[in-house]
């Protein structure tokens, strides 16, 4: 019974001993001035779980991020150093780690997690310490939703937003050229309705009809009698707010109908490698839009896919650029301001510079609205000569916009 | 109106995907009181194999049932065998669902490891090709599926009515201890009636992979509307099973006109309340396992 008492008490000292020191770092963290000792940067990502495969691809851009930086030149003269944890996809887990990451470690700046599942609570404990708060993922609209004066999106566009270069475009045509009616099959859920809704939005004020509007559960597997309505409504334009195997489903069963759409658009599926494996020679034509493509020749975009291919082997994806993209944020206001400490006078002048600038990023130019929206749009690729192809916007273009889709 | 006969014409058609793919789950059920959770997982990995058969070969995924289909057989025998019958009589309906929600959960965890998540889908020439009826179009591989299925629900049917195997394995059903005393060898039996449900599964899982894409975890879709299916049909009646799965894959087929997909995927789940509310032991089958 003693002994359990004298450990208990041990124990005791030992944890204020910790909370101590951890209270002093964090004390001399915010008193440290520019040039002493490294940055450190509090990341919090779902390495196991649900999340884990585009965790660890955000993993993969953050820790790539960091070590380009240090080999030229660090942050404002200092080298970065990221602290990251591992919240296993739980919403309780992430903000426990950030408010462990800002009061315990006393870190000088914080990334975001991945998801809006994490996103959100991590942005309220940033938030409650005055942190500058830039995320990787988290497009839907209740991240924009909530209040947050700190949070950024590091990425071109909400899922609203992913289509508008093909609005504009269509727009742009001579009206009696424009499609006049429009289908629309979307599954239930809020990144791929957002998407083909941000359209469908679109081409309704242009006057373009909705002849279909199917939403379906995530779990749908049967595409003939969705593809059936499409079918026989004969419509000039078919959209497809989807994720990968519905998609694919989707477009062999409206192939067996016969229907052959003037245009046709599916979210994501179209710029999975396995899309064309599924599909075979009929993709002509089909347009998909997408967040980051290695080709794309944004400023700083080929020197980051030059030096991620070399650590890696192979080009980064979307997971990584978006986590590069945050670095590239954070790193543009943190040289702009000229401070990186966690007091609050320093991270409010970094969310007001984030406001007022637009910073140029692998993903393209990037400025915000109020909430923190990203106020551009996802790039446009096109299935050109068999091989995906951006296609708009004009100066992004790799090949020409084909109109009138050939038959599949 | 051609909306109508379309949706008429792709509802039996899945109607009689439906049937085909729900055979074996009643069938187990009739021989041994087995809730078989599993078998939507041997469909998956039928449709891998048939997969993985086509991508290796190059061949047609039809051929893959030459060797599939005893492969399963096997494999059902030795389960039954070696796993289902040390389960204890008295709890074996419960501990059944136990037994094969592991087996569904080591295939799924299998399946991930060897192919990896990536969703993967037959590249057929002619998957996008259909024949006109009539103003409706008829799918070649939703055609193909179909003969299949009746095909092999035909043979079942002769297996079971025709052969002494048959007779023995309704007599297993019908009365095991009445079997007994007549001389049949309701073990062995049992393990073939097993094994022939779990036949049926590679000729679903083939039939399955001709147009849909598949992935490890797509099993969870398939068996909830499959128990439905067979409870709706009467527990161990295959015709039962064939005739439910037939009206509810028309039902869903045209209340999509209406309703839309994700209300005229609840016909399932209601058409399984309404026949535990009304008629417990099914619609079609009669008193359980009494009749073929």
């Amino acid at each position: 019974m003693k002994v359990t008492t004298h450990h208990r008490l041990g124990a005791l000292a030992l944890a204020s001993c910790l909370t101590l020191s951890g209270c002093m770092s964090s004390g001399s963290g915010s008193e440290g001035e520019a040039g002493d000792g490294p940055i450190t940067i509090g990341i919090s990502l779902p390495l196991t779980g649900d999340f884990s495969e585009p965790g660890k691809g955000v993993q993969r851009g953050y820790e790539a991020w960091a070590d380009y930086v240090n080999d030229n030149g660090g942050l404002l003269g200092r080298d970065v150093e990221l602290t990251i944890l591992d919240d296993q996809s739980n919403a309780d887990r992430v903000a426990s780690d950030y408010e462990k990451l800002i009061n315990q470690d006393g870190v000088d700046l914080v990334f975001g997690p991945f998801s809006t599942r994490l996103v959100v609570p991590a942005a309220q404990v940033a938030k409650d310490y005055g942190f500058l708060f830039v995320e990787p993922a988290g497009a839907a609209e209740e991240v924009f939703t909530q209040g947050f004066d700190n949070l950024f999106y590091a990425a071109p566009a909400v899922a609203d937003d992913h289509y508008n270069y093909l609005a504009d475009a269509i727009e742009a045509l001579p009206e009696a050229e424009r499609p006049k009616t429009a289908a629309y099959a979307a599954m239930d859920d809020p990144f791929a309705m957002g998407t083909a809704y941000g359209l469908k939005t679109r081409l309704e004020a242009m006057g373009v009809e909705t002849v279909v509007d199917e939403v379906y559960p995530p779990n749908t597997t049967d595409f003939g009698s969705i593809a059936a309505k499409i079918a026989d409504s004969r419509a000039d334009v078919v959209v497809g707010g989807t994720q990968y195997q519905d998609a694919v489903n989707m477009i062999v069963s409206l192939r067996q109908l016969g229907y052959q759409p003037k245009m046709a658009a599916f979210s994501t599926a179209p710029t999975n490698p396995e899309f064309p494996e599924a599909i075979g020679d009929e993709t002509e034509g089909i347009l998909s839009p997408t967040g980051y493509t290695p080709e794309a020749d944004y400023p700083t975009n080929p020197e980051f896919v030059e030096y991620y291919t070399e650590a890696h082997g192979t080009a980064p994806g979307e997971d990584e650029a978006n986590a590069w993209t945050t670095g590239q944020v954070v790193a543009a206001a943190v040289e702009a301001v000229g401070c990186a400490d966690p007091d609050p006078e320093c991270q409010g002048q970094l969310i007001d510079w984030l406001r007022e600038n637009e910073v140029d990023t692998v993903v393209g130019p990037l400025s915000w609205d109020a909430e923190g929206r990203p106020e551009g749009a996802h790039l446009i690729q096109q299935y050109v000569d068999g091989e995906i192809r951006i296609v708009l916007p004009e100066e992004a273009k790799e090949a020409d916009l084909i109109l009138e889709k050939p038959t599949w | 109106m051609s909306l109508f006969f379309q949706s008429l014409v792709l509802g039996v058609l899945l109607g009689g995907l439906y049937a085909l793919l729900a055979a074996g789950l009643t069938l187990y059920f009739g021989v041994m009181r087995v809730v078989m959770i599993a078998h939507s997982a041997f469909l998956i990995l039928a449709a891998y194999l048939a997969w993985f058969f086509t991508t290796e070969t190059g061949l047609d995924p039809l051929l893959s049932l030459v060797v599939t289909v005893p492969l399963f057989f096997v494999t059902g025998v030795l389960m039954q065998r070696l796993l289902i019958s040390r389960l204890r009589p008295a709890t074996l309906t419960m501990m059944s669902v136990l037994l094969t929600f592991s087996v569904a959960l080591v295939i799924e965890g299998m399946l991930g490891f060897v192919f990896s998540g990536t969703q993967r889908r037959i590249r057929l020439p002619y998957s996008g090709d259909s024949i006109d009826l009539f103003g409706a179009n008829i799918a070649v591989v939703k055609l193909i599926a179909f003969a299949l299925a009746a095909v092999s629900l035909g043979a079942l049917f002769l297996i079971l009515k025709k052969t002494q195997f048959g007779q023995a394995l309704r007599a297993t059903i019908q009365h095991p201890d009445a079997a007994r005393l007549i001389g049949i060898n309701t073990d062995r039996i049992a393990g073939y009636g097993f094994g022939l449900g779990l036949s049926t599964a590679a000729i679903g899982g083939t039939a399955l992979a001709l147009d849909s894409t598949i992935y490890p975890s797509l099993h969870w879709h398939w068996i909830g509307p499959l128990m439905a299916i067979i409870v709706v049909g009467g527990l161990g009646s295959i015709p039962g099973a064939a005739i439910a799965a037939m009206l509810l894959g028309l039902g869903q087929s045209l209340l999509q006109i209406p309703l839309g997909t994700t209300w005229a995927q609840t016909l399932f789940y209601v058409a399984l309340f309404a026949t535990l509310m009304v008629r417990p032991q099914g619609f079609f089958g009669g008193r359980l396992a009494q009749r073929f």
